[in-house]
């Protein structure tokens, strides 16, 4: 069915009424606004790229030994640490021992 | 200063060549940003991410179409996926409104008011926007590009990437299309 005379009128109005047209605009500062964005970016996508870094398998695998090793290491120190502290003591006791025996030697009191 | 010699200035960090290049080229980036969407909000916010983007990938630009196109080329795009972004974020907002979570329903902006569209003509143009936004995609982008921006058939398949030929027959299609909406929305009005 043809549409009445009115409506394609309308249709063609319609049709019509962007000739003529001009340019939108956008508010004043865009650059700064632009500026500020890719600041945001930049930080973003360094941060982007060290987490993206760490998760890859082989840096992930490296640190996980590296933090074995190192627990391993300091376990070991801690251990050799306790060991000599023990030997130290034992000295120790031994010198003092010694100490107070040749003391009591010297002040024998001769008959 | 011509188009290459910006171009060749800002691939090595020149920041007052890209200042030249935002200020050349900001209207057109606008305004076919806000053909698109429809919001100047929007429009706004796609046009500091087409800069962005020209700023961090002017180095892959060749040279083998104009820079006015590579422009229109990036705009359409991020105009694409602004609304795409826009109508899945609209979708999550209506199922999360099922399970009654609080957050409400994005409902559609209001008839658009493109602000260079002559005064006698506002209330005709807000109607046909709103039936433009009912065509295709291709057909959106080739018309809209030819009413709002003025490009001839022949620039539109340069951004488009295809002929003439497909270009003349989008737009044939995009107005027998916008013809019958008009004619059904107006019936329904009387």
């Amino acid at each position: 069915m043809k549409p009445g005379k009115n409506i394609e009128k309308r249709i063609g109005q319609t049709l019509n009424s962007l000739d003529g047209i001009r340019r939108a605009e956008p508010k004043p500062w865009l650059y700064t606004r632009i500026m500020k964005r890719l600041d945001k970016e930049e930080d973003r996508s360094i941060w982007g790229a060290i987490s993206s870094f760490l998760a890859r398998p082989a840096v992930a695998i490296v640190g996980l030994c590296l933090i074995l090793v190192l627990n391993g290491f300091l376990l070991f120190n801690e251990q050799q640490d306790s060991d000599n502290l023990a030997i130290e003591q034992v000295v120790d006791s031994e010198s003092l021992m010694a100490s107070s025996s040749s003391f009591e030697y010297e002040n024998l009191v001769q008959p | 200063m011509n188009d290459w010699s910006l171009i060749e200035k800002l691939k090595q960090g020149d920041e007052a060549a890209f200042r030249t290049i935002v200020d050349t080229w900001q209207n057109m980036v606008y305004n076919t940003a806000l053909g698109m969407v429809h919001s100047e909000e929007d429009a706004e916010d796609i046009t500091q991410e087409v800069f962005v983007q020209v700023y961090q990938s002017v180095s892959s630009f060749k040279g083998d179409s104009k820079f006015s196109t590579w422009l229109y080329r990036i705009t359409v795009t991020k105009a694409l996926d602004h609304e795409r972004r826009k109508k899945r974020k609209k979708r999550f907002a209506f199922v999360r409104s099922l399970f009654g979570d609080g957050s409400e329903v994005v409902v559609n902006p209001p008839d658009f008011n493109h602000p260079g569209v002559l005064l006698d003509r506002k209330e005709d143009a807000k109607t046909l926007f709103k039936m433009i936004n009912q065509l295709p995609e291709n057909q959106r982008i080739a018309f809209t590009l030819h009413k709002v921006e003025g490009l001839s058939y022949q620039e539109i398949s340069e951004i488009m990437q295809t002929t003439v030929s497909a270009v003349e027959s989008l737009m044939h299609r995009a107005k027998n299309n916008l013809r019958k909406n008009l004619e059904t929305y107006f019936q329904q009005e009387q």
